[in-house]
């Protein structure tokens, strides 16, 4: 629980995308449709329209503030608010400010402009509520609590984990450090700022099944191999995220900015249950680089993982297929 | 030391962190010997043809002109190269978040360079000495050359590169303001070089106090409603890079010139400088007497 020195709303900021268009190299505006953004998923996805080249986007937003904040006797003056653009990839911050719908109104409404050039993946979009309290200014009174994802690349509002998927001949592909591997059906590269899986096409078949919508029995193991390579994914990407933490002088460990950090945050709850995420990760990192307890974790980081990744579902599909092809061949 | 790899590739690539780690054997990253640079060249993947941008030599060019001119002290190094390397290889935000890029530039193209600026000191007997794998591949703030040129776009002022000789000249200043995310906000970035040119803090220890000050603050504060940035126009940016194909080698002796893009607004910047030289007054800095 973080410790304010003064009054404050106690209650968050709501936040809703209303709008969303692209400004193209020609000056012209492509307006997209409602399916470009996720209200639930709090989430919007600006490769729908699959503009290779677009300048910026212009992202329409409507705040309501918490009752309370515009009472005429609140204990705070100049009251404004601010939607920040953030993302750790490209170390880019956009602030704009919003405005208020009418005098006294709870609803402040505007837009920010998200450049292509400077993002990669991923934006996070919060709404400061910042006024002049006891004298100070610029003191922040309430937040939206959920931040939104501005997704630059995804042509569709899902939030999670994002992966790359890449089938390769591992004896012939260019990418001549995957030789080696050339017995593995798949391999996970979680050094990049995507994970990816390296599908090996030198297993014959294993592209067609994995590309095949044929149905029934196929279908069935595709999903199983998929949640096998999830589960792969969310091992490594879990392993590369605590291999590579930063250190603050006092010995604590600070959260990626980059997609590692949502892998942990995603993660901490089922690894190390019952922490707050800054506490889990502290445990974790302790663990790992300490004299005890590393190895134990490992059935905890495989659990988070497997669960992440939907196995036994796709198991429990697999078997009732089996159970069914049995039952036909024996008629 | 190790020398520059004998077959030193044409173009820039991009060569991901696990294809470059069979190539960080212990003998190279204790500068006894480098990697001939043919069989790296295999597992490195190109980038476009016919983008100028991409042309190894005038970057080596640039490398070989550093290390003759600080040749006896390194660390003074960052402050000339940082806005050079980033004149020289123009990249919008987004291509310089690949980290395969500076991979490929501190493997491939200037590996003695990377040993050079950043083998552990050479007073621990020069047999032991040793330079970390992640200034070869590791964070953009650990990376040799990813943590000059982030350093250099985030303290640039527009089109004005002083601020980044100031901020680069404090090796304090960088090693622990990048891993903040405080100057992403660039008043900000602009207020912090202004206090450290005003000589307010410039020790490590005054530094380290400042910053924490600034975050501790910054807890309750939005900086952003107390100092305002203007926006910047995305093809300012474009029109920069795409005159990269025409532009003469980045100058030695002056500094280069970045992108016309919009200042910070001076107010902005001096509403911040204030405020933060009247946080640091009171600040706890270890090593001070308490201010009265």
């Amino acid at each position: 629980m973080k410790f304010y020195p003064y009054k404050r709303l106690n209650r968050p900021v709501g936040l809703r995308v209303t709008s969303v268009s692209l400004r193209l190299p020609d000056r012209t505006r492509d307006h997209l449709d409602t399916s470009a953004f996720s209200t639930p998923q709090r989430t919007v996805a600006l490769g729908v329209a699959q503009h290779e080249d677009w300048l910026s986007a212009r992202i329409g937003l409507s705040a309501t503030l918490p009752p309370g904040a515009t009472d005429p006797d609140a204990p705070w003056s100049d009251l404004r608010v601010l939607a920040v653009l953030t993302d750790g990839d490209t170390n880019v911050r956009t602030t704009v400010e919003l405005r208020q719908d009418a005098p006294e109104s709870k609803e402040w409404s505007g837009a920010i402009e998200v450049r292509r050039d400077d993002h990669v993946g991923r934006a996070d979009l919060a709404v400061h509520a910042v006024a002049t309290v006891d004298g100070v200014r610029g003191r922040a009174i309430t937040e939206t609590d959920t931040d939104w994802t501005i997704d630059t690349t995804a042509e569709e509002p899902l939030g999670g984990l994002r992966l790359d998927v890449k089938q390769t001949s591992f004896t012939k592909s260019a990418r001549e450090w995957l030789r080696p591997y050339a017995d593995a059906p798949w391999v996970v590269d979680a050094s990049g700022r995507l994970p990816v899986v390296m599908v090996n096409t030198d297993v014959e078949g294993f592209s067609d099944l994995l590309g095949g919508e044929t149905g029934g029995m196929e279908n069935r193991v595709h999903e199983l191999l998929l949640s096998q390579m999830a589960t792969d994914v969310w091992t490594a990407v879990f392993h590369s995220a605590v291999g590579d933490l930063e250190v603050e002088p006092d010995g604590s460990p600070v959260f990626p900015s980059d997609w590692r950090g949502e892998v942990l945050r995603e993660m901490l709850p089922d690894v190390v249950p019952g922490l707050r995420a800054e506490d889990a990760l502290r445990q974790v990192h302790r663990r790992r680089t300490g004299d005890a307890g590393w190895a134990e974790l490992q059935t905890r980081v495989h659990f988070a993982a497997v669960r992440r990744a939907g196995a036994r579902q796709s198991l429990a599909n697999v078997l009732r297929a089996l159970q069914q092809t049995n039952r036909e061949d024996r008629s | 030391m190790i020398e520059q790899p004998h077959h030193l590739p044409p173009r820039l690539g991009l060569l991901s962190a696990t294809a470059a780690d069979p190539f960080l054997t212990e003998d190279l990253l204790r500068g006894i010997q480098g990697h001939g640079g043919v069989d790296l060249a295999k597992v490195v993947e190109p980038l476009p043809e016919e983008d100028p941008r991409w042309r190894a030599e005038p970057l080596r060019e640039l490398i070989d002109d550093v290390l003759h001119q600080f040749k006896e002290n390194r660390t003074e190094a960052d402050a000339w190269l940082a806005p050079r390397l980033h004149a020289a290889l123009r990249l919008t935000r987004r291509e310089a978040a690949d980290r395969r890029i500076w991979n490929h530039l501190a493997l491939g193209v200037a590996p003695d360079y990377v040993a050079w600026r950043h083998a552990s000191a050479p007073s621990s007997g020069s047999a032991d000495s040793r330079v970390a794998a992640a200034r070869f591949k590791g964070s953009p703030d650990r990376q040799c050359f990813s943590r000059l040129w982030w350093a250099a776009e985030l303290f640039r002022n527009g089109r004005d590169y002083a601020p980044v000789v100031v901020a680069c000249s404090n090796q304090d200043l960088i090693h622990t303001v990048m891993r903040s995310d405080l100057v992403d906000h660039r008043p900000t970035a602009q207020a912090l070089v202004r206090v450290l040119q005003s000589g307010i803090a410039t020790t490590g220890r005054e530094i380290n106090g400042l910053m924490a000050a600034i975050n501790t603050a910054g807890a309750t504060l939005v900086y952003d409603a107390m100092a305002a940035d203007e926006w910047r126009d995305p093809e300012d940016l474009r029109r920069w890079i795409e005159e990269a194909e025409t532009a003469p080698p980045v100058p030695r002796h002056e500094l280069p010139t970045g992108p016309e893009e919009e200042p910070v607004p001076e107010k902005s910047v001096e509403t911040l400088t204030k405020y933060f030289a009247d946080l640091f007054e009171t600040a706890p800095v270890r090593g001070r007497a308490p201010q009265g």
